[in-house]
């Protein structure tokens, strides 16, 4: 018998500023839409965690889409003569979310993205409360600088490694090597000049840090960050958190700039009592009735005893000639050759 | 254990004992094939000369001298800073040579040509990884 994940991968035609975007999706479980945002330059994968949890997916219809020239979802037809290098924005990217929502008649979704997904919270709170439940910020603050920078798409250098191997050192050390490798692979698939492309959005476009005040509370926002995040410290994040009305800031030990990829475990932890806050608020008000979700039982961590996750998640935490010393002028040198030979001089 | 603690003494005979681990690393041989650098570490004011070639450490050397005709970057940083990145593990903003060195934090400064420097990134960050076990 073939074991499967529950996951079901579809395309979707979504329509946004005159244009046409095939836009590939994944989802699984039923109940209050849960859109996940990937972060800069990969795609929908680095939910796949989340996706595949009952303990989520039996309150959630959890949704991971890849923005357009990521992932699968392809870029527009004519990407090969424009004119200008790719740049997120603030406006495409936020309204593209809405559309994307929109073409899937998702009433009041959830969105909950990381790091970019994380710091476009902030205009989708801005302009979009109305037609949202609750934001999860992860990894995410009002202004991000120094990330777009020209060695991530340059020709002599190659991209896919030197993407993946720059985010490396988001991740936390005590995060399992396997799926924080699993990240780094992710960030080696992307598309030519797509990660930097998406800086431009998280360091340049997005500055929020005036518009921050404005965001009327209305909507929930949870602003989760690691503190092994050095692109969006805990103390970015938290500084961020003060000034936007109706948000909690909770910061995670342990984990990084990825928690959703690079330790789902540990992230589960902080990301519960944040879903059952969530299907807590939604019972309190007036759902559609196509929305029928179960009393979460027990806590989060009583939860996790059920064996489930930790089986899911079962990891392999493993990790894991001679020379010459001599002096020259003063200096001390150690020599190497290749026979495998040592001279101290 | 005294060279996992915040006081590790990181002078030529640690360089040359990181040296061994590195050139004795099988993913090197493949992932730094064509890693080929002279770079500078240094800590505090002293500088330390790296020359790799197929991402194998040809010498290490204590000081700068006319006959090395220069090299290609230097990464710079306080004792203080190295001894938090080489620790087995290192604590939150020291875990990472882009982490230490990226413009909001400081800790470290990459000098000269980095073309270089990112070009072999993975291969480099491979290798300075081993610090953690020298």
């Amino acid at each position: 018998m073939a074991k499967f994940d529950p996951i079901v991968g579809r395309y979707v035609y979504v329509q946004h500023d005159g244009a046409t975007y095939r836009t590939y999706f994944e989802e699984n479980g039923q109940g209050i839409p849960l859109v996940c945002l990937h972060t800069a330059g990969t795609d929908g994968r680095e939910w796949r965690h989340q996706l595949c949890d009952p303990d989520i997916t039996k309150n959630f219809r959890v949704i991971a889409f890849d923005m357009p020239r990521h992932g699968k979802s392809i870029p527009p037809g004519d990407f090969y003569k424009e004119e200008e290098e790719y740049k997120l924005t603030s406006k495409f990217y936020s309204e593209f979310i809405m559309a994307f929502c929109r073409a899937l008649e998702l009433k009041k979704p959830v969105i909950m993205g990381s790091s970019m997904g994380g710091n476009i919270c902030l205009p989708l709170a801005l302009n979009f409360e109305d037609e949202l439940a609750a934001l999860i910020a992860v990894e995410a603050c009002d202004h991000s600088p120094g990330w777009w920078i020209d060695p991530l798409h340059h020709p002599q250098i190659h991209g896919g490694e030197v993407c993946a191997t720059s985010v490396f050192g988001l991740m936390a050390p005590q995060s399992p090597e396997e799926y924080r490798w699993e990240t780094w692979w992710y960030y080696a698939q992307g598309g030519p000049g797509i990660f930097k492309g998406d800086l431009y959005f998280y360091s340049v476009d997005h500055d929020f840090r005036d518009l921050c005040r404005k965001i009327s509370g209305r909507v929930p926002i949870y602003f989760i960050t690691g503190i092994y995040d050095f692109a969006c410290t805990p103390e970015m994040t938290q500084a961020t958190a003060d000034k936007v009305k109706g948000s909690e800031c909770i910061i995670m030990q342990g984990i990084g700039h990825f928690p959703m990829s690079e330790s789902p475990e540990v992230y589960k932890e902080y990301l519960m009592p944040v879903l059952r806050k969530i299907v807590q608020a939604d019972r309190e008000t007036n759902r559609p009735d196509d929305r029928e979700h179960e009393r979460p039982s027990g806590s989060g961590r009583a939860a996790r005893d059920d064996g489930y996750a930790r089986d899911r998640y079962a990891r392999d935490e493993r990790r894991g000639s001679a020379s010459t010393s001599n002096e020259q002028g003063g200096v001390r040198v150690v020599e190497f050759d290749s026979s495998g030979g040592r001279t101290r001089r | 254990m005294a060279r996992y603690t915040a006081t590790a003494p990181l002078d030529l005979d640690w360089f040359e004992s990181w040296a061994r681990k590195v050139n004795d690393d099988k993913v090197l041989r493949v992932i730094g094939r064509f890693f080929d650098a002279r770079f500078v570490i240094g800590i505090d004011d002293r500088d330390y000369l790296v020359v790799v070639r197929e991402g194998r450490i040809k010498k290490v050397s204590e000081g700068l001298v006319t006959n090395d005709m220069g090299w290609q970057f230097a990464l710079r940083a306080p004792a203080q800073s190295w001894s938090r990145f080489v620790q087995p593990v290192p604590p939150p903003m020291y875990n990472d040579i882009w982490a230490m060195a990226h413009p909001l934090h400081g800790k470290l400064k990459i000098e000269g040509d980095t073309k270089p420097f990112w070009q072999n990134l993975r291969a480099l960050f491979w290798m300075l990884d081993i610090m953690r076990q020298a």
